[in-house]
């Protein structure tokens, strides 16, 4: 079976890349690019889960964290920022009529 | 000493780590890049693993990871890519080397482990999770291109 020197680097690599994945994402500020930073994270959980020995859970961790969660976000900045443009468009527009 | 565990090991370390440096920092453009990138390695990664651990089930994780990792890259390359932040000009840095590396890793990676899974539905498995990582990889560095 596996190595145990070997084992111990993959398992202390993938836990300091949750890490800094996890640090990185709470530093960027900005939702859209933090979803980026938020997709690597989910894909770091993966692994680690994946190198413990838990793969059933790193899969649905990786259908999760990867595709699902970022596309969610991304489409709620677009809503929220089209909306903010709409309204913005209907304040200035009210005030050319008045 | 377990050799497809050490690959792994040193792919994570040296690969994955500067993709997430470089999806942390810069552009959106380079973000997505870097983004792919990872995707593509960490796919290796659970190949390798799957080999070094002996448990050819491990496999199943690479080959959502090929599906789902490019899907993703397009959802940031249509979302993130389109939105005010773009028309920084020029495509982001290391675009031009995307398909190059994702045929020269995954032929690397595949071709030893079909050689020593050896015939039968395994090796299948395993080339096409190394057909779905090519295509991806070409359809990424597409999108990253035109938006």
């Amino acid at each position: 079976m596996a190595d145990p020197a070997v084992d111990d680097v993959l398992i202390v690599a993938s836990l300091l890349f949750v890490a800094a994945a996890a640090t990185a994402a709470v530093l960027n500020r900005d939702p859209a690019r933090q979803a980026v930073v938020l997709s690597l994270l989910g894909l770091g959980l993966a692994v680690l889960f994946t190198v413990l020995q838990a793969p059933d859970v790193g899969l649905s961790q990786l259908g999760v964290g990867s595709a699902l969660t970022p596309l969610m976000i991304l489409l709620t900045v677009r809503k929220v920022r089209r909306q903010r443009e709409r309204r913005d468009g209907e304040r200035h527009g009210g005030k050319r009529r008045g | 000493m377990n050799g497809w565990l050490a690959a792994a090991a040193l792919l994570l370390i040296a690969g994955v780590g500067p993709s997430l440096w470089n999806a942390a920092r810069g552009a959106p453009g380079r973000r997505v890049v870097a983004q792919n990138y990872a995707t593509l390695l960490l796919c290796l990664v659970f190949l390798l693993l799957a080999q070094g651990y002996g448990r050819p089930a491990y496999v199943d994780l690479a080959l959502v990871l090929s599906v789902l990792g490019p899907a993703g890259t397009l959802v940031f390359a249509r979302l993130l890519l389109t939105g005010e932040e773009a028309g920084e000009g020029g495509e982001p840095p290391g675009t031009r080397r995307l398909t190059p590396v994702v045929a020269v890793g995954t032929a690397a990676t595949v071709l030893p482990l079909c050689v020593v899974t050896g015939p039968g539905r395994a090796t299948v498995k395993l080339l096409v999770i190394g057909a779905l990582l090519l295509a991806g990889g070409v359809a990424t560095t597409r999108a990253v291109r035109h938006g």
